[in-house]
């Protein structure tokens, strides 16, 4: 039996408002932020006091597949991800940390929406500030929006399954199997440790593919692959998430 | 500086008594590898080997290593996560 011990590796600098930020907040005249932050960076109490000592309330929640409030991971990139309003009640949403994975979560769990709020990239190591909104989003939802019209039409689907304990789902992807045999679809199942997606073009009989691994494969890697790939989720109900997006 | 928490891996190693340890990193602190090697094999008696490949999160552990009888994975930059179910 392999054991397993995790270590978040904890940003050692102290979290603080800057005045780079401080500005940038005050500029903004807001007055309602929701904060969150990648697992090394999520100490704020210091800086949550600043920013509440400008007059901007500040909002935090633990989302729904971290392990810790203000945290934000990857994969909870869907609307039902965090408490319901914390986003539609803030006038934006501040994450602390680097790189652009997590924040763009934050960015995917709004594409139902008709109004996305833009996130602000704050780097503490750096002091460097940048702003992501829906422009960085917008050839995603398209393509989301161009694979499931292929996939309501498909009748030869592949179903992609990881063995990665983490993000394995063969259960639900047996179900999926016999949901689609019953609409006369066919669908067959395959499965891989890492999701290599330059296989796809060795089954060239897959109209469109099924991702059940990390659900960003099915909204980020989609825009270097030609063939369609949704995610699990909307393969469950294709017509409904299809008008959610229209 | 990103605090990887090498005294308390040691701890962990000898109460475990872990014998082999592999440590997986995400590309970030892929550079430190060989000093987090170098720190458990002189403060255990565990032998260090470090993972190649991917570490996009808690969801991507390697498999298969009771085979090379590894008997413990360290990762670091992330913590347990909940696991959506369907």
């Amino acid at each position: 039996m392999v054991e397993l011990l995790l270590i978040d590796a904890k940003w050692g600098g102290e979290i603080k408002l800057t005045d780079k930020l401080k500005k940038f907040l005050q500029e903004k005249k807001l007055k309602s932020i929701a904060l969150f932050a990648s697992v090394q960076f999520t100490k704020l109490d210091n800086l949550i006091k600043q920013i509440e000592k400008l007059g901007i309330k500040v909002n935090t929640t633990k989302a729904r597949r971290t392990n810790e409030k203000i945290q934000i991971l990857g994969c909870d990139c869907y609307e039902d991800s965090f408490e319901k309003n914390i986003i539609k009640n803030s006038d934006l949403i501040l994450y602390v940390g680097d790189g652009l994975f997590h924040p763009k979560a934050l960015l995917l769990s709004q594409i139902k929406s008709k109004e996305i709020k833009p996130i602000i990239l704050f780097d503490p190591i750096s002091d460097q500030i940048k702003e992501i909104n829906k422009k960085d989003i917008e050839k995603q939802i398209q393509k989301i929006k161009r694979n499931l019209r292929f996939f309501i039409n498909s009748k030869n689907i592949g179903i992609l399954v990881t063995i990665k304990p983490g993000q394995q789902y063969f259960s639900a992807a047996k179900k999926l199997k016999e949901k689609l045999e019953k609409e006369n679809k066919k669908a067959y199942i395959f499965i891989d440790d890492i999701i290599n997606l330059n296989q796809l073009e060795n089954y060239p009989f897959i109209q469109t593919w099924v991702n059940t691994a990390c659900p960003r494969i099915g909204t980020d890697d989609i825009l270097n692959i030609e063939k369609p790939i949704i995610n699990l989720r909307e393969a469950m109900n294709p017509i409904k998430a299809l008008e959610e997006l229209e | 500086m990103y605090n990887l928490e090498l005294n308390k891996l040691t701890q962990e190693i000898k109460k475990r008594n872990s014998k082999q340890v592999l440590i997986q990193l995400p590309d970030g602190l892929k550079n430190k590898s060989n000093e987090i090697v170098d720190f458990i094999e002189e403060n255990t008696n565990a032998k260090a080997f470090i993972w190649f490949g991917s570490c996009f999160g808690a969801c991507d552990l390697p498999l298969g290593l009771d085979i090379l009888k590894i008997d413990l994975i360290v990762q670091w930059g992330h913590n347990r996560f909940n696991k959506e179910e369907w």
